[in-house]
């Protein structure tokens, strides 16, 4: 073999410039194993390139060796071991389909810890949004619920406050039914008096309890109308077929248990109601005289 | 912590076979540069030199023992495995031929635009080996080196007969060679 005639080809130069194929690669180690003098010109042309490249060099930046120290350091680890290069495995236990061909999966898989930590900051952020999102839905759902009670604590107040109204206007309507007869009525201290109506006036009842000692009157109008618009019931104390003064009192149904305290009298034989405009009049007026007493006991 | 330790390549080779990390650290410091500046001109951004780096930093720790001091020095099997596996991350980019060679015909490659962004460690001595090469030996390194192009693509995209690719590539070193030893 003409060795100058060989290595002024530039073979040698498309050897090291990387230019050739694995094959013409091969064949040009193994004669640079056989001749010296090939094998001396590719070390000079190695050396050529080693000083061009290092023309080009550029410090990397600083994370990138403490990233593969760890890598380093892990790759004894089963863990470690996965974070490798698949070409770079020795075993590969685990590896995926993919792993073979790793003309594209290296640089990725170098990167794994830290995908793989990332991943479980996703699954944890996508984690606490789910529970933030089912805390969020609770609220309102309990929220709902609370003023749900709420509103139906309040109906069921205002319920009990409607019957217990109705129960109160019950008692109090159906009160001369139970106080029919007021203690006073009772009291033999008091003198009672019936009054009736006659003539238009008939079914009106009323009774006057009247104390001779302490000249205490009282009167119940037991079934009496509310009097009309502007007009007033008055009581007159007969005494010597004179008419006193008793007062006026109300009417209607709403009183008709109501003990009503009227101006005290003296004495008196007998009582009479006359329908009066309002307040009262000093002098009876006899046309209207509704109600008088029948003698009783 | 005293004079700066310094290993020859048979110390470096030795003591990561032996799994030591000092001098897998070393290794780093000292030769990061050049390999990553290698991967950078190859595949063009940080983020994937960055990728190619750790890769090749990888691969000699655990295949180490493949190395062969008979065939060349420790830094040119380093540089084989830089430069082939950032070819392999520029392939696997879906870099056709169509995309290459687009690439390396516009004018941008002979203007060398990322240079000033990244610093080299000597952009002097870089602007002058470039300047001192005419520009098809220097696109014929590019293409060849750096772009891992076929004597066949290179004829094709410098429009040369494919037999005479080889000498022009031996044209290009001899200059560079003569350029190199000026620095």
């Amino acid at each position: 073999m003409d060795v100058q005639h060989y290595i002024s080809s530039g073979i040698l130069e498309s050897y090291v410039f990387g230019l050739l194929s694995s094959p013409e690669q091969e064949e040009i180690e193994s004669i640079a194993s056989q001749y010296p003098e090939v094998k001396a010109a590719v070390d000079a042309l190695q050396e050529d390139k080693a000083k061009f490249v290092k023309l080009f060099a550029v410090v990397p930046p600083v994370a990138i060796k403490d990233r593969m120290l760890d890598v380093l350091r892990h790759e004894n680890t089963p863990n470690g071991h996965q974070l490798l290069p698949a070409e770079l495995r020795t075993v590969a236990p685990v590896v995926n389909g993919k792993a073979r061909n790793g003309k594209h999966t290296p640089v990725v898989k170098l990167q794994s810890p830290k995908k793989k930590r990332d991943h479980i900051w996703k699954y944890l952020a996508a984690a606490i949004v789910v529970l933030l999102l089912g805390s969020v839905f609770m609220n309102f759902f309990f929220y709902n619920r609370s003023t749900d009670y709420k509103s139906r604590y309040k109906s069921l107040i205002a319920a009990r406050e409607k019957l217990e109204a109705e129960k109160a206007q019950q008692s109090l309507t159906s009160q001369p039914l139970v106080e029919k007869e007021p203690a006073i009525l009772k009291d033999p201290a008091y003198r009672q008096f019936r009054l009736e109506g006659s003539g238009r006036f008939s079914n009106y009842v009323a009774t006057v309890c009247w104390n001779p000692q302490t000249h205490m009157l009282f009167l119940i109008a037991q079934l009496m109308p509310v009097p009309p618009e502007g007009k007033q019931f008055q009581l007159w104390a007969v005494l010597n077929k004179k008419l006193v003064d008793a007062g006026v009192f109300e009417s209607g149904a709403a009183l008709a248990g109501k003990l009503q305290q009227m101006k005290p009298i003296a004495d008196v034989q007998a009582f009479a109601i006359t329908l009066e405009k309002t307040g009262g009049s000093t002098s009876p007026s006899l046309d209207q005289l509704c109600m008088a007493t029948r003698p009783t006991k | 912590m005293g004079a700066t330790i310094t290993y020859t390549e048979l110390e470096l080779v030795h003591g990561l076979q032996a799994r030591d990390e000092k001098v897998f650290s070393y290794l780093y410091d000292h030769y990061s540069p050049a390999l990553y500046g290698v991967a950078l001109k190859i595949v063009t951004d940080e983020a994937s030199a960055g990728d190619v780096l750790q890769e090749v930093f990888i691969k000699i720790w655990r295949n180490i023992d493949r190395y062969d001091a008979t065939k060349g020095r420790l830094f040119t099997w380093m540089l084989n495995i830089t430069r082939n596996t950032a070819i392999d991350s520029l392939r696997s980019k879906a870099h056709k031929l169509e995309l290459k060679v687009q690439d390396v015909t516009s004018t941008s490659l002979m203007h060398e635009p990322q240079l000033a962004v990244h610093l080299p460690v000597d952009h002097l001595g870089l602007t002058k080996v470039l300047d001192g090469l005419p520009k098809d030996q220097r696109a014929i390194i590019d293409f060849a080196y750096f772009k891992g192009c076929t004597q066949e693509e290179i004829a094709k995209v410098l429009d040369i007969p494919l037999g005479t690719v080889k000498t022009r590539m031996r044209n290009a070193i001899i200059q560079l060679r003569i350029l190199l030893k000026q620095l």
